[in-house]
């Protein structure tokens, strides 16, 4: 599966981007990538990637068995503009299922690179015989991403109430969304 | 069971006497793209059509694969003939599990034209036999992964609507060895529907 990567998207600006899995020459990069992810965000992260020292000694214990990393990095001058973790389990009763979380650079919000980033992981999913794509999403702070899942047929399947909270200290929901990858004949 | 034959190239005029296996045909929920002789005469008769059959010896079709030039209001002709679609690889439901699809691609693929070529096929769920094949689409479209992944084809991505309307669709392509990086690059633009590259 791994071996059909980079796969190449072209924005509607014209900005030919590469997704492929991270490998550790990515550090530099992602630094300056998480640098650049707005604080407010950052705040909700359960890895603080944006701890050089984090990320650093998560890159070096990166195992694709239970952790898929993906970045979008622009083809012209390597930035990396899109990242999007695939988390599974060890546990053999819930392998079938992948936990994604997807992070875009503000400025490639509008150009639907985090819809293509999903994209690739349903289908990298399924390629894995994955059963259940699990995103979450805090409201009213994700709210492009819950439209860009929703339009990818993930559901809502929970809501845990003032289950997060904000810098500022305010409650927010957490919700919990889920992509059903496997289909029967009947479905057509 | 008789003899089987692959035969590439299979030229107009070939066809008479010939007949489809009955596995080839109209099912609950699963149609043969081709089910009449006669598109194999129209597709060889099409600039550069290409036939191959999988031939029961004597007459019995029991699996073919069909390839062309993309028609002109196919995005894809945009390219020109750069472009060269694999239109439908099918073997009959009573003659699967034995490879023949791998070996029909592989006998209509061993030609130098390819070389010059960005071969494409495009996989939509609604043509595949799943009900008779006992998959889901996600494991068919691991099949056709495999199968294609064997002659040289791998996974590219585009917004081409109808590929893009189920996840499980897949466009697959094939470089020929002397298409240029610039052609390629045309390609990769056209996928997402721009015709010209910044």
């Amino acid at each position: 599966m791994m071996k059909d990567y980079p796969k190449a998207i072209v924005t509607r600006d014209g900005s030919s981007l590469l997704l492929r899995p991270v490998v550790r020459s990515d550090e530099e990069a992602l630094k300056t990538f998480f640098a650049s992810i707005p604080e407010e965000e950052q705040w909700f992260l359960r890895e603080n990637l944006s701890d050089p020292k984090l990320l650093h000694q998560w890159i070096e214990t990166l195992d694709y068995d239970y952790t898929l990393p993906i970045v979008a990095v622009r083809e012209d001058d390597g930035t990396i503009v899109a990242n999007l973790r695939l988390y599974r389990s060890k546990s053999d009763s819930i392998r079938h299922l992948a936990h994604l979380r997807v992070m875009v650079l503000p400025g490639y919000r509008d150009l639907k690179v985090g819809s293509w980033m999903i994209l690739d992981s349903v289908k990298l999913a399924m390629d894995l015989g994955i059963e259940k794509l699990i995103a979450e999403f805090v409201a009213g702070v994700e709210e492009g991403a819950i439209a860009a899942a929703t339009k990818l047929d993930f559901h809502q399947e929970a809501v845990l109430k003032d289950y997060v909270k904000d810098r500022n200290g305010r409650d927010r929901h957490l919700i919990i969304m889920v992509r059903n990858l496997c289909r029967d004949w009947s479905d057509f | 069971m008789g003899k089987l034959t692959i035969r590439s190239n299979c030229p107009p005029g070939f066809y008479a006497g010939l007949q489809l296996e009955e596995g080839l045909g109209h099912f609950s929920h699963y149609s043969s793209i081709i089910h009449k002789l006669e598109a194999f005469e129209t597709i060889a008769s099409r600039k550069e059509g290409r036939v191959t059959l999988a031939l029961l010896e004597p007459n019995l079709i029991v699996g073919y694969g069909t390839c062309w030039y993309p028609d002109s209001d196919d995005r894809w002709s945009a390219l020109g003939e750069l472009m060269y679609e694999m239109g439908a690889v099918e073997v009959s439901r009573n003659f699967r599990s034995l490879q023949l699809a791998g070996r029909i691609l592989e006998a209509t693929l061993n030609e130098d034209f390819f070389e010059d070529k960005i071969t494409y096929m495009c996989g939509f769920s609604w043509h595949w036999d799943l009900e008779g094949s006992g998959m889901n689409a996600v494991q068919y479209r691991q099949m056709m992964m495999k199968l294609y992944s064997r002659v040289g084809f791998r996974e590219v991505y585009t917004n081409e609507p109808n590929i893009a309307l189920r996840e499980e669709n897949l466009m697959m392509i094939r470089v020929g060895s002397r298409v240029t990086p610039e052609d390629q690059r045309r390609f990769r633009y056209l996928r997402f529907g721009i015709k010209q590259p910044k």
